[in-house]
C-alpha cells in the first residue's frame, strides 16, 4: 500500500449534557487538551487539524469552521473543517487519515464539537432546512418522519416488532451506566419503551436519543512518530465514506446501501474478507434504536432481516460474541451530533487498548469498526481498527 | 438527534438571544416549473425520463443525476401509487402535540421510479396498510398556486 500507516494515539472526551455552560469553543477545547494530554503531547507537536462540526444552524453562525478553530488548536496551522450531518464524527477522522496516510503531515489532532442547545426552543428549527424547499418544507415535515418512515418499512419489510427493537435501546441505555461522559445512562425495560410517548408511530421516545452538547478528540500519527508516543497505538487499517442521493423518499429504506459501500470500501482497503469472523466488536451509529440493526446488516456484520436475532439471542450483548455499542451508543452517552461518531471511535480504541474500565469487553479483541451516517441519511462513513 | 425536550430552564445559566434576520425566495427551477404549472393549470403530475438510464424522474427534473446529463421533455404520468410506508405524527414542530395525529407516507408513483412523501387522507391510521393503492386529491383549480399543497393529499382509490 502507498499510504503511510495512520495510528490513533491519544483521545479526550467531554461530558455529554443537555446545556452545557461552556460554548463550543471551549467543549473542543476541553476534549482537545484532554486528547493531547492523554499521550503527552502538546499542541505544538501537531501538524494538522481536523475539525467536525455539524449544521452551522446549530449555531447561528455561518463559518463554524473558523469559529470552533481557536477551540480546537487551529491557530495558524493547516486546518480543514468536516461536514456531512450525522456521518461527521467519523468523517473528521477519516480526513485526519488523509493528512497523515498521504505523507502531508506525521500528526493530526481530530476534533469534534457540538453544541446542539443554543438553537431555541429545539434544534429541529435547523433540521427543517434539510429537507427540499419546494416539495416538502411546505409540508411541516420533522426528521422524526424520516425515520417512523424507515423504521415502519424496515418492520414491514422484516416482520420485525417494535418490541424486539426496544431492546436496543435497553441495552444501550445499560451499557452507558458505565460511560463517565453519559447524558442518559438508565435501567429501564422494553415496556418502558413501548409506553413512553409516541412522536410519529412507531417511533416512541425512548427509542430515540437525545439531544446533547459535548465534544470529542484524538491525536492521529504516522508509525515513525507513534513510536516515540505510545507503545500501544491502535491503526485505522480501512476508511470507507460514500453518498447514496440526496432525494431520501425514493432510496430503499429498507437497507442502507450507501452504509455497504462505504463498509466494502474499509474492509478492502483492510483486508478484511470475512467482517461477521473478523469484526469482533462494533460501534454502528444508533440515534434510533431500529438503526443500529439496519447499519449492522449494512456493515455486513448481520444477514438482511438477522441483525434482531443476534439482539435477541444476546449475541450483541457487551458480555456477548459481538458486542455492539459496548459504550451505550447515541441512545445512552447521548447525541452531540459530530461528536457521537468520533465518541464511537474512541470507545473501539479504548477497548482495542483494554483500557475501556468497566466497559470493557471480554476476549482482548484485535479489530473492530466505528460507523456513523448523516446528511439527508444517506452518507455512510466507516473506519476499521486494529491492535 | 433526539427531538424531545424542549428548552425551558436557562434560568441557572447566564445566557443572551439571537436571531438570523432573513427570509428566502426560492425559484423552482427549470425542472420544477414544468412540474407545478401542469398541476395547476391541467391537475397533471408531469415526470421525465432519462435516456441514458431509463430512470423515470416525478416530479421532473432537468437533468439526471446518475448519468449526469441533461433530460429534454416531459410525460404525463397518473399520480396513482402504492403506500411503500405510512407513520402517524402526533406532535407538532414545536413539539406541542396535535389536536389529531397527521397521517403520512411514502407513495410508489405509478409509471415512475420515484416515491411522493405526502399526507393520506379519507382513511383511518387503523385501515391504512403498506401496499394500499392511492390516488391524489388535488384543491378545487381555481384555489391552485402551483405548490405543493395543491395536492391535499393521497386518498385510497
Ligand atoms: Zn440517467
Amino acid at each position: 500500500m502507498a499510504y503511510q500507516k495512520v495510528a490513533i494515539v491519544g483521545a479526550g472526551i467531554t461530558k455529554f449534557v443537555r446545556r452545557a455552560q461552556e460554548t463550543g469553543k471551549e467543549l473542543a477545547f476541553q476534549a482537545s487538551k484532554m486528547a493531547l494530554d492523554s499521550c503527552g503531547m502538546t499542541i505544538d507537536d501537531i501538524e494538522s487539524v481536523s475539525l467536525g462540526t455539524a449544521p452551522d444552524a446549530f449555531d447561528g453562525v455561518h463559518m463554524k469552521g473558523e469559529y470552533l478553530s481557536d477551540g480546537s488548536g487551529g491557530w495558524r496551522k493547516p486546518y480543514m473543517r468536516q461536514f456531512v450531518g450525522g456521518g461527521t464524527g467519523v468523517f473528521a477522522p477519516i480526513h485526519g487519515w488523509l493528512h497523515v496516510a498521504s505523507g502531508m503531515f506525521d500528526t493530526c489532532l481530530v476534533v469534534c464539537s457540538e453544541k446542539m442547545s443554543s438553537c431555541y426552543p429545539h434544534p429541529q428549527g435547523a433540521f427543517k432546512t434539510i429537507f427540499d424547499h419546494t416539495t416538502e418544507q411546505a409540508l411541516d415535515p420533522t426528521l422524526i418522519w424520516i425515520f417512523a418512515l424507515e423504521m415502519n418499512r424496515f418492520m414491514s419489510t422484516y416482520g420485525i416488532t417494535k418490541e424486539e427493537i426496544a431492546q436496543v435501546s435497553v441495552k444501550n441505555k445499560k451499557n452507558a451506566m458505565d460511560h463517565p461522559a453519559a447524558q442518559l445512562p438508565m435501567e429501564i425495560t422494553v415496556d418502558d419503551v413501548m409506553n413512553s410517548e409516541t412522536l410519529a408511530w412507531p417511533v416512541n421516545r425512548l427509542d430515540i436519543s437525545p439531544a446533547s452538547d459535548g465534544a470529542a478528540a484524538i491525536v492521529l500519527a504516522s508509525e515513525h512518530a507513534s513510536k516515540r508516543i505510545t507503545d500501544k497505538p491502535v491503526w485505522i487499517d480501512g476508511v470507507g465514506w460514500n453518498l447514496d442521493t440526496a432525494y431520501w423518499a425514493t432510496r430503499d429504506l429498507s437497507y442502507p446501501r450507501y452504509v455497504e459501500k462505504a463498509a466494502r470500501m474499509a474492509y478492502d482497503m483492510a483486508g478484511v474478507v470475512e467482517p461477521k469472523r473478523e469484526i469482533e466488536i462494533a460501534e454502528p451509529y444508533d440515534p434510533f434504536d431500529y438503526k443500529e440493526l439496519h447499519h449492522m446488516e449494512g456493515l455486513q456484520l448481520a444477514d438482511r432481516g438477522k441483525a434482531v436475532e443476534m439482539l435477541l439471542d444476546g449475541v450483541t450483548q457487551r458480555d456477548g460474541d459481538r458486542p455492539m455499542c459496548p459504550s451505550g451508543g447515541a441512545l445512552g452517552v447521548g447525541n452531540p451530533i459530530a461528536a457521537t461518531g468520533l465518541m464511537k471511535v474512541i470507545e473501539i480504541f479504548l477497548q482495542l487498548r483494554g483500557e475501556a474500565g468497566k466497559r470493557q469487553v471480554p476476549g482482548s479483541p484485535r479489530c473492530g469498526l466505528a460507523q456513523a451516517w448523516g446528511d439527508l441519511m444517506q452518507v455512510g462513513t466507516v473506519v476499521v481498527l486494529r491492535r | 438527534m433526539g427531538l424531545t425536550e424542549r428548552i425551558n430552564k436557562t434560568d441557572k445559566l447566564s445566557y443572551y438571544e439571537g436571531q438570523i434576520p432573513i427570509e428566502y425566495v426560492y425559484t423552482y427551477g427549470l425542472g420544477l416549473e414544468k412540474f407545478f404549472r401542469a398541476i395547476k393549470d391541467q391537475g397533471k403530475f408531469l415526470a421525465s425520463t432519462c435516456k441514458e438510464c431509463g430512470v423515470t424522474y416525478l416530479p421532473a427534473r432537468s437533468f439526471c443525476e446518475r448519468c449526469l446529463v441533461k433530460i429534454e421533455g416531459t410525460t404525463a404520468v397518473p399520480g396513482t401509487g402504492t403506500v411503500y410506508s405510512y407513520t402517524t405524527v402526533h406532535l407538532n414542530m414545536d413539539e406541542s402535540p396535535k389536536k389529531e395525529p397527521a397521517l403520512v407516507a411514502l407513495i410508489d408513483m405509478d409509471g415512475t421510479d420515484c416515491r411522493f412523501l405526502h399526507y393520506l387522507t379519507g382513511v383511518k391510521a387503523d385501515k391504512v396498510k403498506v401496499g394500499m393503492k392511492v390516488k391524489p386529491a388535488l384543491k378545487a383549480k381555481k384555489d391552485r398556486k402551483g405548490h405543493i399543497e395543491d395536492i391535499v393529499g393521497f386518498q385510497p382509490s
